[in-house]
């Protein structure tokens, strides 16, 4: 009796809980598919009341915006002036600097972790140091424009690769200290001690046994501050204004137009969107343990 | 023997030593240099009033802000945006993680699609919500008003009293997965033996949720609710993309404000005072933050 109640309890419990799991879906999925099938709409779909939610049926799916923004030149020219031509390179801007500023945060920012994992700080303390560095993951990047912004200008950095690169690793840099640090601390030290005992140096010890034991971490900590210069705005907004354009600086500025071409611009959403998500997707594992600093243990 | 303990020594300070040297040069500079701003006048408009050159002038920027009517009303705006949208995204996260965290079918997909809306380049969330939220052709009126939910359509992004909501909700929708993927992982590094013997015990079931499961859960809430507090002070891009701060200053961030100041009216010692009480804040709860993970680790 007790059994066969608890089992009917249990299915309706089922049933509400995929209740609630469907809908949760369904908000998060809906702007992706929004932004999405936008993407495939001409212009006057877009602009339609009742909006057309479904392919095929309430519009006629088209593959002219993609032509229109990845291949202007088979349009006039006087359309392909107004903005067509740039994706590209503010692709290969948005690529320079993401895998610039990941390679150099994750080359430096690994060094300082083993440093902090296997040796003994005297004067300052270990833990005084990485909370020092973890301390500057949370500025707000607001605080520092301005000065960048001069210090940049001064030595020509402003709307160049380098300079870019360099402001975003400056943001990846405390988050890649953090996670390699965690990882180190989970990695046996014998080999490495061993090592060091038959002659090898610090540094050999390092690139040789360390490095290989620590790929999976050190490959999850440069995507994710791929994906962090990647999608980051502010610094981009104050740094580049023409040739050093990132994807989110050129579509924040064709949003601020004063009738944006929806369809084009969900174009260049979209390419902006694929590849951090496929980058989660990869390291999908390390996530939850990256974004809090290795607090959590997802 | 004693050669690897000399190896060891010695070249620590090499390990650490780009890290520290770029984060002196690439923050702690720049927050020096910001600092002796905001006791600058600095005013690159104004024709042949401009001040080309940063002049000492004190505190009067200080005393300056704390009668700028703006200054406030964006600084409203940051709390209520952190406050409202910190406290929904725990309780939703949280009720969802409590929910979902029994075996149920495609575990792995599930928390591959609550990765997408935080894994999303934000200037496209902006973007993408803000195609949602258009008043006369934008899905979500549409089914809304569809779903009897609501009887007439609502300016989301265009109406004083519920821009700011609106702003609220795409950060909800963006970051509610991080909190759920924090306490779903929390929640699996539960110990099962405290359920058995509360359950033997006769415990009720709120018994057991108030008493086992949220206070072993309440040392990563505070770090997520901590972490997503200071993240969130820095948000800039979403609205950016959507309102602009507008209506008025409706949705206007500090950090924007930063921003006016320095880009639009090139009136850079006083963008640095504003940025200074931003970051006066965030340190507020940084230093919580810190306090709480050397309290917990190590």
């Amino acid at each position: 009796m007790g059994t066969v109640r608890a089992r009917a309890k249990s299915v309706t419990e089922n049933f509400l809980i995929y209740l609630v799991l469907i809908a949760a879906l369904v908000c998060i999925l809906f702007p992706l598919y929004w932004v999405a099938t936008t993407a495939f709409k001409f212009p006057k779909d877009v602009i339609r009341y009742p909006p057309a939610l479904i392919p095929f049926v309430q519009f006629e799916p088209t593959l002219e915006n993609w032509i229109y923004v990845v291949f202007p030149w088979f349009y006039t020219t006087i359309v392909y002036t107004t903005h067509g031509t740039e994706i590209f390179s503010n692709l290969l801007n948005s690529v320079v600097a993401a895998t610039g500023s990941s390679l150099l945060a994750t080359f430096t920012g690994s060094l300082a972790a083993y440093g902090l994992a296997r040796f003994e700080f005297k004067r300052w303390k270990n833990r005084d140091i990485a909370f020092f560095i973890l301390s500057q993951r949370f500025l707000p990047p607001a605080v520092i424009v301005i000065p960048y912004f001069i210090m940049f200008k001064t030595v020509g950095l402003l709307d160049t690769w380098a300079g870019i690169m360099i402001a975003h690793t400056a943001i990846s840099l405390p988050f890649v200290v953090w996670m390699m640090r965690e990882y180190f601390l989970e990695v046996p030290r014998e080999v490495e001690e061993s090592a060091m005992i038959d002659g090898c140096g610090v540094f050999r010890t390092f690139i040789e046994i360390v490095l290989p034991v620590a790929k999976p971490g050190l490959v999850a900590s440069m995507m994710l501050a791929f994906i962090f210069s990647w999608n980051e705005y502010i610094l981009a907004l104050f740094l580049t204004y023409k040739k050093a354009l990132t994807l989110p600086a050129v579509i924040a500025g064709l949003t601020h137009s004063g009738a944006p071409l929806w369809w084009d611009i969900s174009v260049m959403a979209l390419v902006a969107i694929v590849p951090p998500i496929l980058i989660a997707l990869a390291v999908e594992r390390y996530i939850v343990r990256g974004l809090t600093l290795g607090a959590v243990k997802g | 023997m004693k050669l690897s303990r000399v190896s060891y020594r010695d070249p620590k300070l090499l390990l650490i030593a780009p890290t520290v040297l770029l984060l002196l040069v690439l923050t702690i500079f720049p927050l020096i240099f910001s600092l002796y701003l905001a006791f600058c006048k600095w005013e690159l408009s104004g024709g042949k009033y401009a001040v080309t050159t940063p002049v000492f002038i004190g505190l009067e920027n200080f005393l300056k802000l704390a009668s700028d009517e703006r200054f406030f009303d964006t600084l409203v705006n940051t709390v209520v945006f952190v406050g409202g949208s910190v406290t929904s995204e725990l309780i939703i996260g949280l009720g969802l993680a409590l929910l979902l965290s029994r075996e149920i079918r495609g575990r792995k997909y599930l928390r591959v699609m609550f990765l997408l809306p935080m894994m999303m380049t934000p200037v496209a969330v902006g973007y993408t919500w803000r195609m949602l939220y258009h008043p006369t052709n934008g899905p979500l009126n549409y089914l809304l008003t569809l779903a009897g939910i609501m009887n007439y359509p609502v300016n989301w992004m265009g109406d004083t009293k519920i821009a700011l909501f609106s702003m609220i909700l795409i950060d909800v929708w963006e970051w509610t997965p991080f909190m759920f993927l924090v306490f779903l992982a929390g929640l699996q590094a539960l110990p099962i033996d405290p359920y058995e013997s509360a359950r033997m015990d006769g415990a009720s079931r709120w018994q057991i949720f108030r008493y086992i499961t949220l206070s072993a859960l309440s040392p990563i809430i505070a770090v997520a609710v901590l972490l997503r507090s200071v993240e969130a002070f820095k948000i800039f891009d979403i609205i950016y993309v959507t309102t602009a701060g507008g209506p008025g200053t409706a949705t206007e961030p500090v950090t924007m404000y930063v921003q006016i100041l320095a880009l639009r009216e090139l009136s850079l010692g006083y963008a640095s005072a504003v940025a200074y009480a931003l970051l006066a804040m965030v340190i507020f709860l940084a230093v919580l933050f810190i306090a709480k993970m050397r309290k917990e680790r190590i």
